[in-house]
């Protein structure tokens, strides 16, 4: 296993179009790193141009410490796990486990110790004498899995390899993968374009936009301290709100104020805000943060509420999601199943106010958390 | 309920008669009806015109023994299994050059499909000129067509070179059939160059090398419009197709019966070769 280096890793196209501009990232070894991002954000073209599938146009790619910009893929030691799975149609499972090993002129008996250790480790032994084309999507994902695994590579890179399985599968593979992770001790990058899978995999997460690095963090510290409006907006489920609102005084303490409603800003975060102060920022909160009036703990009196009306209702199971209108802006709440809310009730809802994050309006970066 | 499906079925009948009847009539006048007269005509002595009689088999075993008959054969297959070989060669690698990242490939694919669209009389007689002034001028050589020993080779230049456009497209097709990240899985493994081809591009498509093969082969077995234009089966008789002998022999030597047995034994043997073929390559496809 091994560490990586990204230095100013850029990708200019033919046609000039840049698909990924200056990207730095140290990966550590036995690390998992998720690239995420929007398509076309230039998360599979990075991770294709440290498999060597696509030439670098700047900066410097090192694995293990060695810089492999012009060194074939395949003496780069590194598998990969494509999205359609890539699995060799002629070829049996057990052959598709042993041809990179078959081409390195490995040893019939060590190819043989290996496909049937990954093939265990994947529960893949009763199907090795089958063809792909007798194998069902999930069991494919697992062969090309197994693939990757049995030549042991040093570094694996897993291009969106779960976005073609059915959302069970899904659940079921991820847990797989992460459990793999920790079995072998691997050092992973993964791409996914599904925030959940990065949020649950990653030990870091790389959040990317138009070719440009956004935030690399670790899943906790992007969901806590999302640095710009972009991150904020897309690491979450249902995503942040965001409200355009005034920085104002009161009675000392820093106010956020949209339409008729006022928030006050908890002494913690006032400090940055101070500098704000008569300007337009934006306010964000997540879901979970919006607390509905039957929602309050109980005894716990309603402080600074702002009147909402709830435009939509969804029943997720074991709690709701509910949608609404307020004055200034539009917010989602998550509420328990309980609830009596339901499409079109008026209701009452506060802000916890040490959780809300403001954000700069022009520059989309983050004020304050 | 029954009345109406059966109204709407006859509705359904009339059309699907109005459309085949012609079809079929067409198809009987020419095609089957020349064969079972044909299949008639190997038993008789008919010159193709006059009166004639029945000779029961005699035909067929004068087949075996008439030596300018197993002359066209070996002629034929020879040519045969040259030609077929050396096309499906060429064609697999300009097929793989075609495919790869090239400028103008569109124009390449469109300009090495032009002989397709020829005539085979018409790249016949250019051929001709080409053997006969052209490389003997440049060379300084006797015109090989001039060359009981060697005409054999003119002629398999020109069947390749047309039979190459369309199977180069079969195997454009197929070739761009295999996904490419198949391929970008091979790199990462190892299988570059000549690896590539072996393990994965070739299993991948051999459906493409069992049409080609198998059409390939019929075609030039069926070989006649060349030899007609270049050396119309001399000299000496060396270049004579089974075809060839069938048509020349058949509808103007006055052996119309005799060379309608020949025609009979080799679309016996035309779709016994194909059948062989077809079995054997479908043994080395891979169900994808």
């Amino acid at each position: 296993m091994a560490g990586l280096s990204l230095e100013h890793i850029g990708k200019t196209y033919p046609n000039g179009y840049e698909g990924v501009k200056d990207f730095n990232l140290e990966i550590a070894d036995k690390e998992f790193i998720i690239f995420v991002g929007p398509s076309g954000c230039g998360k599979s073209t990075t991770l294709r141009m440290v498999a060597g599938l696509e030439d670098i146009t700047s900066g410097t790619l090192k694995i293990d410490g060695r810089v492999v910009n012009d060194v074939e893929p395949k003496d780069r030691d590194i598998a990969m796990v494509f999205q359609n799975y890539a699995l060799y149609p002629h070829m049996t499972v057990y052959e598709n486990m042993a041809f990179p090993m078959r081409l390195r002129k490995a040893p019939q008996e060590e190819i043989d110790k290996m496909v049937h250790e990954a093939a265990r480790i994947l529960d893949l032994e009763k199907l090795l004498d089958r063809k792909p084309s007798a194998l069902s999507g999930g069991q494919r994902q697992r062969v090309a899995m197994g693939r990757a695994i049995a030549r042991q590579p040093k570094v694996f890179l897993m291009d969106e390899p779960l976005s073609n399985l059915d959302a069970k599968l899904r659940v079921q593979m991820r847990a797989e993968i992460s459990k793999l992770h920790d079995r072998l001790g691997a050092t992973i990058i993964y791409v996914t374009h599904d925030q959940t899978e990065a949020m649950t995999l990653g030990t870091r997460i790389v959040v990317m936009k138009d070719g440009v690095m956004q935030q690399v963090d670790t899943p906790a510290k992007l969901y806590a301290e999302p640095c710009n409006l972009f991150v904020a907006g897309f690491i979450g489920s249902p995503q942040m709100n965001f409200i355009d609102a005034t920085v104002g005084e009161a009675a000392g303490k820093v106010t956020l104020t949209f339409g008729k409603n006022t928030i006050t800003v908890p002494d913690s975060k006032a400090a940055a805000l101070k500098a704000y102060k008569g300007k337009v920022v934006v306010l964000g909160i997540r879901p979970e943060d919006v607390i509905e009036e039957h929602e309050y703990a109980e005894g716990k009196t309603l402080t600074e509420t702002i009147d909402a009306n709830v435009t939509v209702y969804e029943l997720l199971g074991s709690e709701a999601m509910i949608y609404g209108d307020v004055d200034g802006g539009s917010i989602s709440a998550h509420i328990s199943a309980t609830n009596p809310v339901r499409t079109g009730s008026r209701i009452k809802v506060a802000f916890d106010a040490d959780k809300i994050h403001v954000f700069d309006k022009q520059t989309e970066l983050a004020i304050v958390h | 309920m029954a009345s109406t499906a059966t109204k709407v079925g006859s509705g359904r009948n009339k059309t699907f008669i109005a459309i085949l009847i012609p079809v079929l009539v067409l198809f009987i006048a020419f095609n089957t009806f020349p064969l079972v007269t044909g299949f008639f005509y190997s038993f008789t002595d008919s010159k193709g015109y006059g009166a004639f009689n029945l000779v029961g088999f005699q035909n067929y075993l004068d087949l075996f023994t008439d030596t300018r008959v197993l002359n066209s054969y070996l002629f034929t297959f020879k040519v045969a299994v040259v030609a077929t070989v050396l096309t499906n060669v060429i064609s697999l690698m300009l097929a793989i050059g075609l495919s790869s990242k090239i400028r103008f490939k569109s124009a390449l694919r469109g300009v090495y499909f032009v002989p397709r669209i020829l005539g085979g009389l018409v790249v016949g007689y250019v051929f001709s000129y080409f053997f006969t002034y052209i490389v003997p001028a440049l060379t300084g050589t006797e015109s090989i067509l001039a060359s009981p020993d060697w005409a054999w080779v003119a002629i398999v230049v020109v069947l390749v070179w047309q039979a190459c456009a369309q199977t180069t497209i079969i195997y454009i097709t197929g070739l761009s059939s295999v996904p490419e990240d198949v391929y970008e899985a091979g790199s990462l493994d190892g299988a570059v160059g000549w690896d590539k081809f072996r393990y994965i591009t070739l299993p991948l498509i051999m459906p493409s090398v069992t049409t080609n093969m198998v059409l390939v082969m019929k075609d030039m077995l069926m070989v006649f419009d060349q030899i007609v234009a270049m050396t119309s089966g001399g000299p000496a008789q060396s270049t004579e197709s089974i075809s060839y002998l069938i048509y020349n022999n058949g509808l103007s030597g006055g052996q119309f019966g005799f060379q309608c047995a020949n025609a009979v034994i080799f679309f016996i043997l035309i779709a016994v070769v194909s059948i062989l073929q077809t079995k054997f390559l479908n043994s080395k496809e891979e169900q994808l």
